[in-house]
């Protein structure tokens, strides 16, 4: 009994969390991108535009949800669902401060990475069932995309794991309590941001939505509440990548003086700045050159930095 | 000269006509001519009929990269007949251009590989261009069209082009990009032939925004005709004016004072900056870089404010005048443009730091959409996308008008013909243009700003060009003495240019065509006229 009363307590602070961060994240997108771009951003609709997204929010709602002609309905209306779900489900093993995790899994970052892939799944479909060459163009794209950062993504974190011994996020955590990761492999810092901006078709990795080529992408056809699911996913998806470089590399929540999900929070936001700071400095790979840079520089990269680590670890027992 | 032997070719003076010489040939023979001028190296710069009471004439002019040789070959091709030879084998320009004859005129091209509506919807019945359609608001001809053009929009879907093919268990597809596209610029439509994402061929399909402002121009006063210029290429609507003007003012013999020449130039290199800024922030849009979109704009507005002073209007400029300018600049512009200008040349740095040394965009843009001398001259491609192949070809140099020729500036090229290449010379080209008007701020001299014209525009054919910022701007007027022109054929030249494109596209990703289409810098107003 106490166990079902614990699952809708914390489901619902998570789902609360998501729609409060996503909305705080467009937000300080809109900010960030109108200081690089010699603008001012939001500024009317509560304390420095901070209820714009409110307003927006409650305008998506109000839209009309349309089908369709020839899409494949059940799956079209799947798609926003399952990109959606998985990454509520990827809260349950952050850790937010010491002892502040809702399940400490032994395979913690393992579950975490592959319920982060479920949601392309759902973007296939999304393109699928629309019946539209543009979204089905962006959904080929985002499943190349994936299939290929995958591989960098999870070579980059073999190293760390290595060092840690274990998958479980507090224990990543505490192996950090001398030095974080990102000093001790600053490679796979790297290869992990590159393959995570791409895992979240973040920009210059946009391919997927390209909206200067694929007009909307995979959700081209989706309006109201449907295309706001996925939106609220993209950023919840940064939101997760920049926790989990934040677990992995940054020390978690350790931190002076503050308390540990102060700290959590800030670091995360930090990388978010910067994946924010990426897009809106570079223009866009072309899928082809996106592809070769996986193949070619990250996996490489990644395996000599995964044998180096090894080598290391070898000579110091 | 070629077939100057042949005693057809009729000396002209190019001052007064725009024209070096001129010649009828018959029919039969202007294939010959053509190939003629191919093998010199002489391109297609305008093609056109004009409809008169006897018969239809249809009237060649090729010219010359370098030092402007221009001739004028005419056919006169009997209206029982209906029918001359397409020189399309011969100049892939010619394809285009005479579409557009039977579009507005109904004249058959022989040999043509695909002779069919260009600027009209497919459906169409009318051929406005014709003296007898009278274009009248209430008139059967305009109902019969407009009900036209409603069943066309209708029935859209259903007579897409390959339609019927997407059956046929090939992989192949058609995916049309536009009319309603992000990266278009414009209402253009252009047919791609995929393979997976890798395109096969690609067919620019244009007509979108056509508002007949050759059949305006046939039925208002010359004056009257001003206002056309702006609305046709409105980004860079100051060199269409000095077109306009050029061409009136070589017809009326008269000169405007040195005062109207300098701020004529000064307005149009301003206009031209804008015209290049503006490219540069959507092509770069069109790459995925979103911010310096609003850094170009933020230059340009504040272009924009100088013009304003100057002109009052800050987009379709209506400035120039017959022999003079509408007002006079006020004495606050000449040190609002000196303030400018550091400011200015600073984010150039940025830019280059930015943009032009980024690794993404090189590899974007590096080998891409290539365009060779040789299917330049073809296409009749003019302008920053024909300087990018190598050429020194720029009007401002090679046909001297106004005070160009005491200027001192260079005609930036590039060497490979790549989208890079088109990205580096316009990018020069700023630059230029920068120079050219910090070289006039300080002599701008004294004078009158309006000059005593005479009434009518004499009887007799006239042509002017000069260079817009997007390639060859020219003007073939026929005037019958009256008070409106009797023909005003635009030669527009994203026209050209963007025919051009079908060479450029096989081969290419779905993401390169949006670089390769932005890349050309088109705007879709000046194409559909």
């Amino acid at each position: 009994m106490t166990e079902l009363v614990k699952i809708i307590l914390f489901g619902t602070l998570v789902a609360l969390f998501v729609s409060v961060n996503a909305l705080f994240l467009v937000w300080m997108e809109r900010k960030v991108s109108a200081r690089i771009q010699l603008r001012r951003g939001p500024l009317h609709v509560g304390w420095e535009g901070l209820l714009q997204t409110v307003a927006d929010a409650v305008k998506l709602v109000s839209k009309e949800l349309t089908l369709p002609k020839e899409g494949d309905k059940f799956l079209y209306l799947l798609a926003p669902a399952l990109v959606f779900a998985p990454l509520l489900a990827a809260f349950l093993v952050l850790p937010l401060g010491p002892g502040l995790v809702i399940r400490d899994l032994n395979v913690g970052f393992l579950f975490v990475t592959s319920l982060t892939n479920i949601t392309f799944i759902g973007i296939f479909i999304a393109g699928w069932s629309s019946n539209n060459k543009y979204a089905l163009l962006g959904s080929m794209r985002a499943v190349a995309q994936n299939i290929s950062y995958e591989i960098p993504l999870l070579l980059s974190t073999m190293g760390v794991v290595l060092i840690a011994g274990t998958l479980k996020m507090s224990g990543l955590v505490a192996a950090q309590e001398k030095l974080w990761f990102a000093a001790l492999q600053p490679a796979a810092f790297l290869i992990f941001l590159c393959a995570s901006l791409a895992e979240a078709n973040r920009a210059p990795f946009d391919i997927p939505e390209a909206e200067s080529e694929l007009v909307a992408g995979f959700h081209t056809e989706y309006s109201g509440m449907r295309f706001a699911l996925f939106f609220l996913g993209e950023y919840t998806a940064v939101f997760i990548s920049s926790a989990i470089a934040t677990t992995l590399f940054l020390g978690g929540w350790r931190g002076p003086l503050l308390p540990g999900p102060v700290w959590f929070l800030l670091k995360t936001y930090a990388v978010v700045f910067v994946v924010m700071w990426i897009r809106w400095t570079f223009p866009r790979l072309r899928s082809d050159q996106l592809m070769n840079f996986a193949w070619k520089v990250l996996i490489p990269l990644g395996i000599a930095n995964v044998f180096l680590t090894a080598v290391v670890l070898v000579f110091l027992k | 000269m070629p077939l100057a032997e042949t005693q057809e070719f009729l000396e002209k003076d190019p001052k007064k006509f725009g024209v070096g010489s001129e010649a009828v040939v018959s029919p039969d023979r202007i294939a010959e001519v053509a190939r003629d001028y191919r093998k010199q190296n002489y391109f297609l710069e305008c093609l056109t009929a004009v409809d008169f009471a006897e018969c239809f004439e249809v009237v060649y002019h090729f010219n010359r990269w370098g030092a402007s040789e221009r001739t004028c070959v005419k056919i006169l091709v009997p209206k029982d007949v209906n029918q001359a030879p397409s020189l399309a084998s011969i100049y892939k320009s010619a394809d285009w251009f005479e579409r557009e004859i039977y579009d507005m005129f109904g004249i058959i091209f022989a040999g043509h590989p695909d002779l069919k509506r260009i600027l009209l919807p497919e459906s169409a019945e009318i051929f406005p261009l014709l003296k007898s359609f009278k274009g009248e608001p209430k008139g059967a001809d305009v109902v019969q069209s407009l009900k036209l053009i409603e069943e066309d929009a209708r029935g859209f879907g259903a007579r897409l082009q390959g339609a019927g093919l997407e059956e046929a268990p090939t992989g192949d597809y058609y995916l049309n990009l536009g009319p309603q596209h992000p990266s278009t610029h414009g209402v253009l439509r252009v047919l791609l032939h995929l393979d997976g994402e890798r395109v096969l061929s690609g067919e620019p399909i244009i007509g979108y925004s056509h508002r007949h402002h050759e059949k305006m121009m046939e039925i208002q006063n010359y004056l009257a005709c001003w206002p056309n210029f702006g609305r046709m290429d409105y980004v860079g609507a100051m060199s269409y004016n000095f077109g306009y003007a050029l061409l009136v003012e070589k017809a009326m013999g008269i000169r405007p004072s040195p005062r109207v020449e300098h701020i004529r130039v000064l307005t149009t290199e301003l206009n031209r900056i804008t015209s290049h800024l503006l490219w540069m922030g959507t092509f770069l849009l069109d790459l995925g870089a979103f911010t310096p979109f609003f850094y170009c704009f933020d230059d340009r507005e504040q272009i924009l404010d100088i013009l304003e002073m100057a002109t009052g209007e800050r987009l379709t400029y209506d400035y120039f005048r017959f022999g003079g300018l509408d007002r006079d600049v006020p004495p606050e512009l000449v040190p609002a443009t000196k303030a400018f200008i550091p400011g200015f040349k600073k984010r150039l740095k940025d830019y280059h730091g930015l943009v032009t040394k980024n690794v993404i965009f090189e590899k974007r843009t590096r080998g891409l959409g290539v365009l060779t001398k040789d299917q330049a001259l073809s296409y009749g491609v003019t302008g920053p996308a024909l300087r990018a192949c190598g050429v020194r070809a720029d009007l401002r140099r090679d046909e001297p008008y106004s005070i160009y020729p005491a200027l001192d500036f260079d005609i930036p090229t590039a060497k490979d013909g790549d989208v890079y290449s088109r990205y580096l010379v316009r990018m020069k080209e700023i630059e230029e243009s920068l120079k050219i008007v910090s070289q006039i701020l300080d002599k701008i001299p004294a004078g009158e700003i309006k000059t005593k014209t005479p009434k009518n525009v004499p009887r007799g054919e006239y042509y002017s060009a000069v260079e817009a910022a997007r390639g060859v701007f020219s003007l073939y007027l026929v005037s019958d003495g009256s008070l409106n022109p009797y023909r005003l054929k635009a030669r527009t030249p994203s026209f050209s240019n963007l025919s051009a494109i079908v060479e450029m596209l096989p081969g290419c990703l779905v993401s390169d065509v949006v670089a390769v289409l932005g890349s050309l810098d088109i705007v879709l107003p000046e194409i559909d006229r």
